[in-house]
């Protein structure tokens, strides 16, 4: 086996190879920078510290069950609370709003749950105005009283499963 | 500052004032949420959240002029 030079320094350390071809007693830090393939690493090796936040995301998004997106706001102003995957809340009028998703989902097949509610024993309505509503990428509704007309709630969340 | 202390503004085909609140927990920029959630040929304009009125007893009939 030949060691080439890279620029590093290398300590001294024992290296075993033994009679399997197993090869012992160097560290991976100590060689050049991409040498350890994705399959050579042991099962839970690798903790979510040391993969970047995008990676976990993705892995979110693209996992089945899990919400790919959701959104907490405030109609009124429509003020977002907090939300994922979410990049924006379109105010059309009174009780009509426009989630705008930050990455478009696989289609427009996902399954969409939507509350509201503000204070006190009041009825309210979630209508989707149109199929043409729900798209890959955004999802229009209306918050509406129990007269069917359009009125802003306190309180509007919203979670989208795919 | 923060992605939500700004307001975007378009009007819609219909007439209508809309203003599209951007979200903090995004990793897109301002520029891309305006790119993105305002549809494209209609005049967007950047305002402050302060300039938007907190009474919204006539929000339909909102209109903007710069």
């Amino acid at each position: 086996m030949a060691l080439e030079k890279t620029g590093q320094s290398f300590k001294t350390m024992a290296i075993t190879i033994n009679g399997n071809g197993t090869l012992t007693g160097v560290s991976v830090g100590g060689l050049p920078d991409g040498i350890v393939d994705t399959d050579m690493l042991a099962a839970n090796a690798v903790a979510t510290a040391k993969i970047a936040d995008d990676a976990i995301t993705d892995a979110k998004q693209n996992l089945s069950g899990t919400a790919k997106a959701w959104v907490n706001f405030a109609a009124g102003d429509a003020s977002i609370r907090d939300n994922f995957n979410v990049s924006s809340v379109t105010d059309h009028g009174t009780g009509d709003y426009t989630v705008n998703f930050s990455s478009a989902l696989a289609d427009n097949d996902y399954a969409w749950f939507v509350s509201a509610g503000r204070g006190g024993n009041q009825g309210v309505i979630i209508a989707v105005q149109d199929t043409t509503d729900m798209t890959s990428s955004a999802f229009r509704l209306t918050t509406r009283n129990t007269s069917n007309n359009k009125e802003d709630f306190t309180h509007v969340c919203a979670g989208f499963f795919r | 500052m923060a992605n939500s202390d700004t307001r975007f503004l378009y009007t819609d085909d219909d007439g209508n004032l809309c203003i599209v609140i951007p979200a903090d927990n995004t990793d897109l920029t301002l520029n891309q949420i305006k790119d993105k959630d305002c549809p494209s040929g209609k005049t967007v304009y950047i305002v402050d959240k302060s300039a938007i009125p907190t009474d919204r007893s006539f929000r339909n009939a909102w209109t903007y002029t710069e």
